[in-house]
């Protein structure tokens, strides 16, 4: 390495911090799991070689892995699409000029910047079947189907998670479009007015195709955030009941921690990270690399 | 006329579509303030038959919550130095200047962004157990810092990536090193982009949760996310305490949103306009 070579290449030692935690936390971390998940291991104890066996029974032999994977898919698509939906509606109302619409922006956002923990603690008192807010609601008005076995029933529970979910990131959609609409030229928009476009038809044509960006990093972001959910279903059903709410995050604390089986948590690592991986990598190739956020 | 009804709706709409949004964050607030002698609030938490502040005193009495906000505290300001500091000088380096495998590093880091933090968690764990790091706050400041800084990576870089060439063309004829045109000139000026890096960071260190729970075991280290569960035990039948805890983990994240918020919409949408 010449001296000219260095100075030429400055570069990398601004660089190298960063490399330095890439390489540490998260290349080797990514080496690890595909190493580990060959091995049955309890984490302490010598581990034994088993090559793909973790895999074949994961796949064939693993009911709580399956109901993760179910779970991840609705949960992919019940949240993104309302979450986009709504935060939608409501970034549009709140840049067209209401009263106080700073305020409500902080109030719908307020959810998504409180810790999972608090929120998952706060929903249980909600779904309480005793005491809790729906169960006195309907109890009071009589509005009997409010009371519902929320997280105590493994048809439901999922979907009341997902609720809560929802809840808290619209407000992050909400966000984001608000940017992009800001970003719009405003030249179009009248333009389109004067040609006779109605407010309607000025969004499905006009700002709906314009804000594509948006939608594709809301997916994106949207895809991640399912794939990464862990505390909101450890605090509000801990996976349950009977592994309904199981997530594939749960399944890896599950299966790593109070079962310590640290081999098999590594297989179900893998599958997590080849499928967040191919999904981003899917997205971005097909769908376009545009991203609000990015470049 | 027509236009003026439709925004009175609108307005309507969000008015009662906020008051529902807000009810469980006044529900914990309101339970909080509940008084000790009630013994289980109705609706959920909504109405109380008093205010009190006696939840407040014990928490701070039997539950050691100073010293847990302390714990995070020294686990998130540190982290949030180190991802300013580390992202905004590789930032630099990948707007602005030219070095050996530039875009195959950038497109490595942006794979982290993708990256679900539970695939990582065996392997965090086994790394701190190495280096002895487990039940210490370095075992996961390290951790936050690796993972946060892709993500200020990409908005500082998009930032910086929009300033002029000719500014940096003049420093350099003065003699101004590389490191002198990022301390001098870039960093002065990009405060909307920090300003974002600092919320984001803040609010994922603060908030964290998987790592701090399989890192921290003893209860004097656990940051204030884990509080919960450790005196779930104790305050299960009293929502008050449980609450009160709630509020005063909630108040730092909702108090430095509060301070950074005007930047947070410019500071996207800078990163969207150079996109």
């Amino acid at each position: 390495m010449t001296r000219k070579w260095l100075i030429d290449n400055q570069g990398l030692f601004f660089m190298a911090p960063a490399m330095i935690l890439f390489v540490v936390f998260v290349l080797y971390p990514i080496l690890y799991i595909f190493n580990a998940s060959m091995y049955d291991w309890d984490g302490i104890n010598q581990a034994i070689y088993v090559g793909v066996q973790n895999y074949i029974e994961m796949f064939t032999d693993d009911r709580s892995f399956a109901l993760s994977i179910r779970n991840s898919i609705y949960w992919t698509f019940l949240t993104i699409f309302p979450q986009m939906f709504l935060g939608f509606i409501l970034a549009y109302i709140l840049t067209s000029g209401v009263p106080l619409q700073n305020a409500f922006r902080v109030i719908f956002f307020m959810p998504a910047i409180i810790s999972p923990v608090v929120l998952g603690i706060i929903w249980q008192r909600i779904y309480a079947p005793f005491g809790g807010l729906l169960a006195d609601l309907a109890w009071e008005t009589g509005a009997r189907f409010l009371m519902q076995p929320y997280l105590s029933d493994p048809k439901i529970a999922i979907f009341s998670t997902i609720f809560v979910n929802v809840w808290q990131w619209t407000g992050f959609s909400m966000l984001m479009y608000v940017a992009g609409l800001q970003g719009l030229p405003g030249e179009v928009l009248s333009a389109a007015q004067v040609d006779g476009a109605g407010a309607l038809q000025r969004i499905r044509y006009i700002v709906v195709p314009m804000l594509r960006h948006v939608h594709l990093t809301l997916i994106l972001l949207g895809v991640i955030g399912t794939l990464q959910t862990f505390a909101l279903v450890y605090m509000l059903t801990k996976g349950g009941p009977n592994h309904a709410t199981e997530m594939l995050p749960t399944y890896i604390f599950l299966k790593a921690f109070p079962l310590q089986s640290m081999g098999y948590a590594s297989a179900v690592a893998v599958v997590l990270l080849v499928i967040a991986l191919g999904a981003s990598i899917f997205q971005v190739s097909v769908l376009g690399s545009r991203f609000t956020i990015g470049n | 006329m027509k236009r003026n009804r439709g925004k009175a709706l609108a307005f309507i709409f969000v008015s009662v579509l906020a008051l529902v949004w807000m009810v469980p964050i006044i529900m914990m607030l309101v339970v909080s303030f509940m008084p000790p002698d009630q013994r289980a609030p109705r609706f959920g938490g909504l109405l109380i038959s008093g205010v009190s502040l006696q939840n407040y005193v014990t928490v701070f009495e039997d539950a050691e919550i100073v010293t847990h906000f302390v714990n995070s505290v020294a686990v998130t300001v540190p982290s949030v130095v180190l991802v300013v500091v580390i992202s905004s000088l590789a930032a630099f380096a990948l707007a602005r200047l030219k070095f050996f495998a530039r875009d195959i590093w950038f497109y490595l880091l942006i794979m982290t962004l993708m990256l679900p933090i539970p695939t990582l968690v065996v392997p965090i764990f086994q790394i701190n157990k190495a280096l002895g790091l487990n039940d210490s706050y370095l075992g996961l400041i390290l951790p936050y810092t690796a993972l946060g800084v892709p993500f200020a990576i990409v908005i500082l870089r998009s930032f910086f990536a929009g300033f002029l060439r000719e500014i940096e063309e003049a420093a350099i004829l003065d003699g101004c090193t590389p490191f002198g045109i990022y301390w001098r000139i870039m960093m002065p000026v990009s405060w909307p982009a920090v300003a974002v890096v600092i919320i984001w960071q803040f609010m994922t260190s603060w908030n964290e949760f998987i790592l701090a729970l399989v890192t921290m075991n003893s209860v004097e280290v656990k940051p204030l996310t884990l509080v919960p569960l450790v005196y779930s035990g104790q305050f299960m039948m009293r929502p008050g305490p449980m609450f009160a805890i709630l509020t005063l983990i909630t108040l730092p994240v909702i108090l430095v949103y509060y301070l950074m918020q005007r930047f947070m919409v410019s500071g996207l949408t800078a990163g969207a306009v150079r996109g």
